[in-house]
C-alpha cells in the first residue's frame, strides 16, 4: 500500500520500554524517596488539598479563607483529608487522585469566624416601581495550616 | 497555641431604660454562661444612671480596634449570639480582601519562568547567534 500523509500519525511514534525493566526503575525510585523521607532529607512540604469545593495549594503557617460555617469552634485543630498532591524541593508525589491518608498529614486550626464585607442584593425593574435592596453579610472561617507531614510507607 | 483576639467586652447600659429591657435580662441571666464559656475574654458591666445614650456592646480587639454594636431593643439571646459573633472575630476591619488565601512562602520547587523545562542549550547559546 503506497505511503500517504495520513497513514502514520504526524506526531512522533514513542517506543515504550520493557515492563519488567520499567517495574524495576520504578521499584528503585520508590526507593530512593522512601530513603529521602525517613532521612528527613525535605524542606518546605507544599500540598494541593480539595476543601469546600475549592482545591488550595497550601505550605505550612498559611491562612485560608472560606465562604461557609464549619462546625468546629475557634481554636480547634482540624485534619484535612482529600490531599491530591505533596512535593517538596526534589520529590512530588501524585495522588490518583487522592493520596492516601497514612502517607499524608495535613492539620489546621480554626483562627476566627467572622462575617463578610456587608454586600448589597438590590433588584430593580424600571418603569414597574419595583426594587427591593437587601444586605447580605456571609459568614466565613479563616483556618491556618500548622503542619504537613508525610510519612515513609510507600510502594 | 490559639489565642483569642478579643480583649474585653463592655457592656454599657442604665437600668431604668425601657430599650435595655434585653441587657438587663442578659445580665441576669446568661452573662455568667457566657463568661464561663469564654475564659480568656473580659467581660464589663457598667450600668449608668439616668437618661444617657442607647445601650452599646463595645469590644476591644488586641490589635486596638474598637467595635460598639448596638443592643436597644434586642431579646437576650440575641444578645448572647452577637457577643458570641464578636468573640470570635478578630480586630482587623470588614472590607473586601482580594485574596482568600495569604503565604509568606508562594514558591517550594522555584517560581516558573519561560526558561524552565527547555533544554539548557536555549540559555547558553540564545536565540538568534546563529548567522544568518
Amino acid at each position: 500500500v503506497a505511503k500517504t500523509s495520513l497513514t502514520s500519525p504526524p506526531w512522533p511514534e514513542v517506543k515504550l520500554p520493557d515492563p519488567a525493566e520499567e517495574a524495576k526503575y520504578h521499584a528503585e525510585v520508590v526507593q530512593k524517596v522512601n530513603g529521602l523521607i525517613s532521612a528527613g532529607r525535605y524542606g518546605r512540604l507544599f500540598a494541593v488539598v480539595h476543601f469546600a469545593s475549592k482545591q488550595w495549594k497550601i505550605t505550612s503557617e498559611d491562612l485560608i479563607m472560606m465562604d461557609n460555617v464549619l462546625e468546629a469552634e475557634c481554636g480547634d485543630r482540624i485534619r484535612m483529608e482529600k490531599v491530591l498532591l505533596v512535593g517538596a524541593d526534589d520529590f512530588t508525589l501524585i495522588g490518583r487522585p487522592l493520596l492516601g491518608k497514612e502517607l499524608v498529614r495535613v492539620e489546621a486550626t480554626v483562627i476566627e469566624k467572622t462575617e463578610s464585607w456587608p454586600k448589597v442584593n438590590m433588584r430593580f425593574w424600571r418603569r414597574h416601581n419595583y426594587q427591593r435592596k437587601k444586605i447580605i453579610a456571609n459568614p466565613q472561617t479563616v483556618l491556618r495550616i500548622n503542619t504537613i507531614e508525610i510519612y515513609p510507607c510507600l510502594s | 497555641r490559639y489565642v483569642r483576639q478579643l480583649q474585653r467586652l463592655q457592656l454599657l447600659f442604665s437600668p431604668t431604660a425601657a430599650d435595655a429591657r434585653g441587657a438587663r435580662q442578659f445580665v441576669e441571666e446568661a452573662a455568667q454562661d457566657f463568661a464561663r464559656q469564654h475564659p480568656d475574654v473580659v467581660l464589663y458591666v457598667s450600668p449608668r444612671s439616668g437618661p444617657g445614650p442607647a445601650p452599646v456592646l463595645r469590644a476591644e480587639y488586641l490589635n486596638g480596634t474598637v467595635r460598639d454594636e448596638l443592643i436597644a431593643s434586642k431579646t437576650s439571646e440575641e444578645i448572647v449570639q452577637l457577643a458570641t459573633k464578636l468573640a470570635n472575630q478578630s480586630g482587623l476591619d470588614i472590607i473586601r480582601i482580594r485574596k482568600p488565601f495569604h503565604t509568606d512562602y508562594p514558591s517550594v520547587q522555584g517560581q516558573w519562568h519561560p526558561l524552565t523545562n527547555k533544554p539548557s542549550i536555549l540559555t547558553v547559546q540564545g536565540p538568534r547567534l546563529q548567522p544568518q
